[in-house]
């Protein structure tokens, strides 16, 4: 969208910029990998400088793999973020579409309401929370937190997605209608392939709060086997006043470098919003 | 999904449940206990740093007991700050595991959804030669034992005595004002104290109340009604606090929880900390040069001639809520009896100090002797709050740091006369004192 | 609606019919709108509309945990009026949300305007600055326990290089520090997802207005106050908003960093109502607490929601 004026204003416009957020967003990444590449010896040493490391090992991730079920967690976290996610992509889109596009009554309330379950702050939620889930029998089930997740996240999807069906203009959904598709034919047709960056933006942001909740699973999940990542790595590594701070590390860039690698594929369909936005207007 | 909503605003719930517990929904959680004798028992535990000792459990007592009894016994961990948010789940909403551990003053919190286990822990004190008083102190609300004593995981003095040595000391300071003129030449020798001022779990207050007891100051009257913070003892522990604070430390103290005050000490920054014996243990297994050098002490002596220490208890409890009290009771017996409890403190070493007299001279406290002071301390530790009676208030005092924040707000520079205003405030309010 | 007769009359036309008929009906806006509604709706209403009200209860309750709870009114909101920590956690909680949030916009803006341009293995570079959200919280905040320890941080690393002198400042010691160290570690994890997010908004803007502004002969501040913000603002609106939710609700940085400490200057409403709730086992207090929150919550979703219909 920027024209540059010559290399100098494309590094001002881009690469200084770039390079600035990169290091800002990266640096503690970068940490993380040296930390969890350091043997305990050079780790806790004030002595040697601390960028770089100096005698590279892979024990704690020999550890993390073969003394903890780290790889059963991750796996129990795929499943939770990806059911939960489609769950509250789907919901969060039958939230939206009305909200963003029709006029009904009670429209604005609605719109209201579903903002305001946010108003309920987790620490308040999670006794009854966990008192619905042991009536239903579901104690120690990834069941548990899927039908859990989605309430912190329908919310959000749903008004992210407002924001998006509301740009796709008005007439392309009457020449639908005009051509005599059904309303739902309009909607899962016609408007929301074009709000697809709105659904990766909204996928991502869920994907990723389920992949990261820690006090619902902490509190529902309770046998290693069923646990997520992040509540089993404290539950393992973190002994006493003991941290394991190698394996944790090594735990925190397992768990999100290959995550981050199956995003690029989806930032990607970002092109596929940009044609559709040239279409309106 | 539809049903479950419907259900939850129907009366119908319980006999859905139960349907849903049999069939679809729960699969995994729904074995028929209660309906004929048990079969499994879960316990709750605090996943231990030392490995061996949950290894000891998982792989010799349950598997024993299984032998015995036919009874699988889970034993299901969580993380030292995650026990708590669990237990507490566990008990408001009956449902979970049959047993757990505690910690600190639980088993005044939970008492009421706690099975009275005074038979249990009685025999187990005539088996084993009797119990420490501190360890009733820690489990009898009411008059009723709640939990069955354990281990104390007692919190010292850990000092280094490479540097004490070079700078002319070849024991630990008796008292706070010897440690603050010990400390004050350490700090210029590049090796300051770090003791916690922050928000932990047991490193703040394992300092901080020994030495408002030992100068004299209580949070609260005996009779757990007065607020007894207002004293001239309480300023003078205060001001030691603040002289400690600018004369032998460094900032970051107050920021500090249980686990930083480990790490400033495995990367050789401080020459003294009051933490549990597991920088030792560590220190053992990873740091063979350090572990040389680092020396336990009981806590320094105020003006009243007196040492005091924090109590780190833990317990066992059966939770009201258990299909089968009987079998649960039984196998805490079984746990408590001598074959079991002993092997099971000794796969710890000495880190589990036993609340029963007759390990006082187990083997395992001649394996080294800097263990030992973790067993003589027991005598001299109480719980947060004491000498008022352990109770909700007193555990809410400890939630809302109200002593670590006293001291912690007169060490950042706020006047004394004003930190112990505010503590007497927020006691007030704790303890309901019209 | 078919009439009653022709129903009983010919069957096989009125199932057909009905059958249009009911589509009619759903076809008509207002019940095509509440169909879509209420299943997500009642979801919602079950799993979090049944533990709103329980808090609600809670927080009229002496209700020590694990014991009967006894109606006490409106005691422990005025028990919080006069608890000064409760105050400090307000303050604590408005600045690092109003801190965070505006450098979470400010920042997230700047990073969709520069991840918009062409440049080599854009969608690696624009998934890889996802990293920071992705990471499980509990763990990259027990990264920056390292980062920030005075022993072994960067920044104090480059001071003692250039002489300062050793400890250097204690990023989490200092009540001041501490607080500020929370907010950049906040605005760190959150920036990402405003820079995607806004990205997205970006490359919904159809590149002809740009191009028809560059003819009219307009700047790029010019079409970037004109057109890209304008037409970017919705999105920016809810981010916000919802930041701002996420934020003053906030709870796993600062149990993990700092629990509150030094002498409550990192407390937030989230963490203080858990500490009272779960480790003093007042759970009646602890959900005033939690709900002192809602209030200032709810003018900002009110606004949101005005904001929303208005549009």
């Amino acid at each position: 969208m920027v024209h540059g004026h010559g290399w100098t204003g494309r590094a001002l416009r881009l690469w200084l910029p770039l390079g600035f957020f990169l290091i800002v967003t990266l640096f503690p990444f970068y940490w993380m990998a040296i930390t969890s590449l350091k043997p305990n010896a050079e780790l806790y040493s004030t002595k040697v400088m601390p960028l770089i490391v100096h005698h590279p090992t892979l024990k704690h991730y020999v550890d993390l793999l073969t003394e903890t079920s780290f790889l059963q967690w991750t796996w129990n976290t795929t499943i939770i973020a990806v059911v939960s996610t489609a769950i509250s992509l789907v919901f969060g889109s039958m939230l939206a579409y009305p909200l963003a596009r029709m006029n009904f009554p009670g429209g604005a309330l609605i719109a209201f309401t579903v903002a305001a379950t946010y108003l309920v702050p987790q620490p308040l939620l999670f006794i009854p929370l966990a008192d619905i889930i042991n009536r239903l029998g579901l104690g120690n089930t990834l069941t548990s937190v899927i039908l859990t997740y989605p309430t912190m996240l329908v919310p959000f999807c749903a008004w992210l997605l407002m924001g998006y069906f509301k740009t796709v203009p008005r007439d392309l959904e009457d020449a639908a209608r005009i051509d005599g598709a059904t309303r739902t034919q309009t909607m899962v047709r016609v408007i929301l392939p074009l709000c697809t960056p709105g659904f990766i933006s909204a996928g991502i942001f869920a994907f990723t709060l389920a992949q990261n909740e820690f006090l619902y699973a902490l509190i529902f999940l309770t046998n290693t086997d069923v646990r997520t990542v992040p509540v089993g790595a404290i539950a393992e590594l973190v002994r006493g006043d003991v941290f394991y701070w190698g394996q944790l590390m090594a735990a925190a860039l397992l768990g999100s470098v290959p995550v981050a690698i199956i995003y690029s594929f989806f930032v990607e369909h970002y092109v596929a919003g940009l044609t559709s936005g040239s279409v309106k207007a | 999904m539809a049903g479950s909503e419907r259900n939850i605003f129907a009366g119908s719930r319980r006999d859905f449940l139960k349907a849903a517990a049999v069939g679809t929904v729960g699969s995994a959680f729904g074995p028929a206990a209660g309906w004929s004798a048990t079969k499994t028992l879960s316990l709750m535990h605090e996943s231990s740093f030392i490995k061996a000792y949950d290894q000891f459990f998982q792989k010799n007592l349950a598997p024993a007991y299984e032998k015995a009894t036919g009874i699988k016994v889970n034993y299901e961990l969580a993380s030292v700050g995650g026990l708590q948010t669990r237990v507490a789940t566990v008990a408001e909403t009956g449902s979970g595991p049959d047993l757990t551990l505690n910690f600190f003053t639980w088993p005044f919190l939970y008492n009421e959804k706690y099975l009275d286990v005074g038979g249990i822990a009685k025999e187990a004190g005539e088996k084993n030669g009797g119990w420490y008083d501190a360890a009733k102190e820690a489990v009898i609300v009411g008059g009723t034992w709640k939990a069955v004593p354990f281990g104390n995981v007692g919190q010292l003095m850990c000092w280094r005595q490479d540097w004490f040595h070079e700078a002319g000391y070849d024991k630990f300071p008796e008292t706070w004002d010897e440690l603050l003129e010990a400390g004050t030449k350490l700090k210029a020798a590049g090796h300051p104290i770090g003791f916690e001022l922050g928000h932990g779990f047991g490193d703040n207050h394992g300092w901080l109340y020994p030495l408002l007891w030992s100068y004299g100051g209580k949070e609260m009257e005996p009779d757990g009604k007065t607020v007894a913070i207002d004293s001239d003892e309480t300023a003078r522990a205060i001001d030691m606090a603040r002289k400690l604070f600018k004369q032998t430390m460094n900032e970051e103290v107050l920021g500090w929880t249980d686990a930083n005050n480990n790490k400033a000490w495995f990367s050789e920054q401080i020459c003294c900390t009051n933490n549990a014996a597991s920088i030792l243990f560590v220190a053992k297994r990873d740091f063979p040069d350090i572990a040389k050098v680092t020396q336990h002490a009981l806590n320094p002596k105020g003006p009243t001639g007196q040492r005091f220490h924090i109590l780190a208890p833990w317990s066992h409890s059966i939770f009201t809520h258990t299909p089968d009290p009987e079998a649960a009771r039984e196998f805490l017996r079984w746990l408590m009896q001598p074959e079991q409890v002993g092997a099971w403190y000794a796969s710890a070493e000495t880190y589990y100090a036993p609340y029963l007299h007759a390990y006082d001279n187990a083997p395992m406290w001649s394996t080294d002797p800097r263990w030992v002071p973790y067993r003589d301390s027991i005598a001299t530790s109480h719980l947060p709050g004491w000498p008022a009676p352990i109770s909700r208030a007193s555990s809410e005092s400890v939630a809302k740091y109200v002593v670590v924040d006293m001291f912690a707000k007169a060490c950042a520079g706020a006047s004394t006369k004003d930190v112990i205003a505010q503590a007497v405030a927020q006691l007030k309010q704790i303890y309901r004192v019209a | 609606m078919p009439s009653q007769a022709a129903t009983l009359a010919v069957p096989s036309i009125t199932v057909r019919r009905r059958r249009r008929g009911f589509r009619h009906w759903t076809e008509r806006e207002p019940v095509f709108a509440w169909l879509m509604i209420i299943p997500p709706l009642l979801f919602l209403i079950a799993l979090v509309g049944y533990p709103f009200v329980y808090g609600i209860l809670l927080s009229l309750e002496d209700r020590p945990v694990a014991h009967a709870g006894t109606f006490i009114g409106l005691k422990n909101f005025v028990t919080n009026f006069h608890d000064p920590v409760f105050w400090q956690v307000a303050r604590n909680t408005f600045l690092y949300t109003f801190c965070a949030t505006l450098l979470k916009a400010v920042g997230g803006l700047g990073m969709a305007l520069v991840m918009n341009q062409v440049f080599p293995a854009k969608n690696v570079i624009r998934a890889v600055m996802l990293l920071p959200f992705i990471v499980p919280t509990v763990l990259s905040t027990v990264a920056w326990m390292w980062i920030l320890d005075p022993s072994f941080s960067v920044v104090n690393w480059v001071m003692f290089q250039f002489g300062l002198p050793r400890p250097g400042p204690a990023w989490l010691g200092n009540p001041s520090l501490a607080m500020f160290s929370l907010i950049m570690i906040n605005t760190w994890r959150g920036l990402p997802f405003y820079g995607i997010t806004l990205l997205a908004g970006l490359q919904t803007i159809p590149p002809d207005l740009h191009e028809a502004a560059v003819i009219d002969g307009a700047g790029t501040w010019a079409r970037f106050r004109y057109i890209t913000l304008p037409l970017l603002m919705p999105v920016i609106f809810i981010v916000t908003l919802f930041s701002v939710i996420f934020t003053f609700s906030d709870f796993q940085l600062v149990y993990v960093l700092t629990r509150g400490g030094p002498a409550n200057a990192t407390h937030l409403f989230a963490t203080y109502a858990f500490d009272i709730a779960m480790g003093a086992g007042q759970f009646g207090l602890g959900a005033s607490v939690a709900l002192a929150m809602l209030p200032a919550l709810a003018v900002v979703i009110a606004g949101l929601a005005f904001y929303m219909r208005r549009r």
